[in-house]
């Protein structure tokens, strides 16, 4: 893991609050999962990095997928073509490859889809649900269909793409058509993950869960990120972000 | 040219950079990123004699120009830490100081005795933590108390003490020379100061435990303040810890009377900072003609 200099190429809104940026970056591989801790500024403000899950990386170009949410994220859909960031990474552990006898499924909700959609496009076969309020909130819908291989729902809670309900709703549809052995890829807000998780144990699939924790070092020292686990509290930047759902300790 | 500094008998650092307690872990994910032999000497987590959990989730919040954090002092304990942990960083060519905290005296006095083996070059006693509901900063906040800690856990060890002070404290150098008498060998100023982050939206706090610490550069100007404060009443060396980001803060607290530097939440940000912190140490006294270290330390001009 290095602390790369990333000269931003591109940087444009693809949905609603959501902006693809391209940054001219060597990286080394990366698997999908793991996530790069961007530093936004030369100054001590913002204070600290902002962890973004890669979309792609190839040849140099690394793609990030992010939804403005704050302070960081705010700043970063202002970076014009040409300005310098520093990306340390890539971190964490991502997702497993499916077995070959496996169907994979792979389903996002909120600002879960780049590492979703980053698996997709890797494994290219199975099921892909994406899940958001409405249809102004789901980028990339193009790019999603053109993965061959695998098939996608969309479902929105306003019913203006898709089927009407939530991303969990479309899954246990799914699953109801789909035979064992099967794994789930998920990343979302929590209470999807343990609905993800709690459906795929009713079914007996395998299930990877991406997690969402605040950070502040990303690589493992500050022990900020931690979530709670069959086997204690662990590091979501290093022990994770993905999970075996079965380990993740889900509470109330 | 010489930038090693003498912390107390029998410790002395090959330059004055030190990590801090608490953003270093244990020191192997640094170790993936660059070499710790240019250290002047690690600091680890704080150990405690059961492991810890810690505190609720979210356990950290940026703040301007810093970061509050409540991890609630989270360790693996000080049977792994010596398993597990320490002969990892004994092969590195640094000093490692272990920073190390307890719920009671007796526990204070237990973490000395187990500490007091080949491979620990120093311990940091922490009294000062403001995360946690006992064993943190009760035992700082009073110089009589903290006298008597500092003299029962002098008598637990032949390792060189240091005393990381509170700085929620009406008279810090009262505490200094309580630790001081108590026989501490240098002193840590400080720890991080008691804050709280709210969400307009939420109306809940932002942190898990509701209050944490503040740290980073925010906090720099305070730190260089108490750093000055103590050491001209303290006769024993001081290392200084709050929000020093590069050369220029390490000068500064150099000058204020400072022995050595830790480096905190900087480094959370900046990972690789160390090398050129020092690098950036060494340029500012070869332009400046100074040979040694001792040159600066302590020589702020107020007159």
């Amino acid at each position: 893991m290095e602390d790369c200099n990333a000269l931003v190429k591109d940087n444009r809104q693809v949905a609603r609050d959501t902006y693809l940026m391209t940054l001219a970056c060597e990286l080394s591989p990366f698997t999908p999962g793991q996530f790069l801790m961007l530093r936004l500024t030369g100054s001590c403000e913002p204070f600290l990095r902002r962890p973004l899950a890669i979309l792609s990386c190839r040849e140099g170009a690394v793609e990030l997928l992010y939804k403005v949410k704050g302070r960081g994220t705010s700043l970063l859909a202002g970076k014009q073509k040409g300005e310098e960031l520093s990306a340390l990474g890539p971190l964490g552990k991502g997702f497993s490859d499916p077995r070959p006898d496996e169907e994979a499924v792979y389903i996002a909700g909120g600002t879960g889809l780049p590492p979703i959609l980053a698996m997709a496009e890797r494994i290219g076969r199975g099921h892909m649900i994406i899940g958001a309020y409405t249809k102004d909130d789901i980028p990339l819908w193009q790019r999603m269909q053109d993965i061959r291989g695998v098939e996608i729902t969309a479902a929105t809670e306003d019913g203006s793409m898709g089927m009407r309900g939530v991303a969990t709703q479309a899954l246990d549809d799914l699953l109801k058509k789909l035979q064992p052995p099967c794994v789930i890829y998920a990343c979302g807000p929590a209470g999807m993950l343990k609905a993800a998780a709690s459906l795929a144990k009713g079914f007996g699939a395998r299930c990877e869960v991406s997690i969402e924790e605040r950070m502040a070092c990303g690589f493992g020292v500050c022990s900020a990120c931690v979530v709670r686990t069959t086997t204690g509290n662990q590091r979501v930047c290093i022990q994770g972000p993905v999970f075996d759902a079965a380990d993740i300790e889900w509470g109330q | 040219m010489d930038i090693s500094t003498r912390l107390a008998p029998g410790l002395c650092l090959k330059n004055p950079i030190l990590s801090a307690s608490g953003t270093f872990a244990y020191g192997e994910e640094f170790s993936r990123m660059f070499d710790l032999s240019l250290l002047g000497g690690v600091v680890t987590k704080g150990i405690s004699l059961l492991p810890k959990e810690g505190n609720p989730t979210p356990r950290v919040c940026e703040t301007p120009c810093g970061m509050l954090n409540a991890i609630g002092l989270e360790n693996i304990g000080i049977d792994a830490f010596i398993a597990e942990k320490l002969p990892f960083l004994c092969t590195f060519d640094t000093e490692v100081i272990v920073n190390f905290f307890g719920t009671d005296e007796d526990e204070y006095v237990q973490m000395a005795q187990r500490l007091n083996i080949d491979g620990v070059s120093a311990i940091e006693m922490n009294v000062s933590c403001p995360n946690i509901k006992k064993g943190g900063i009760e035992f700082g906040k009073d110089p009589k108390i903290l006298n008597r800690l500092v003299a029962q856990v002098r008598k637990s060890t032949t390792k060189p003490l240091i005393v990381k002070l509170s700085p929620m404290v009406t008279n810090i150098g009262e505490m200094a020379l309580a630790a001081q008498e108590g026989g501490a060998d240098a002193l840590t100023c400080s720890n991080t100061y008691p804050a709280m982050a709210i969400d307009e939206n939420t109306w809940k706090p932002i942190l898990g435990n509701i209050t944490g610490g503040l740290s980073g550069p925010a906090i720099k100007p305070i730190a260089l303040r108490i750093v000055w404060e103590v050491s001209r009443q303290a006769a024993i060396p001081v290392i200084a810890s709050g929000g020093a980001t590069s050369w220029r803060d390490v000068v500064q607290f150099l000058l204020a009377g400072a022995s050595a530097v830790e480096i905190g939440s900087f480094s959370l940000r900046d990972p690789l900072c160390f090398g050129a912190i020092i690098q950036g140490l060494i340029r500012y006294m070869q332009n400046n003609g100074l040979e040694s270290i001792t040159e600066i330390i302590g020589r702020l001009k107020t007159a």
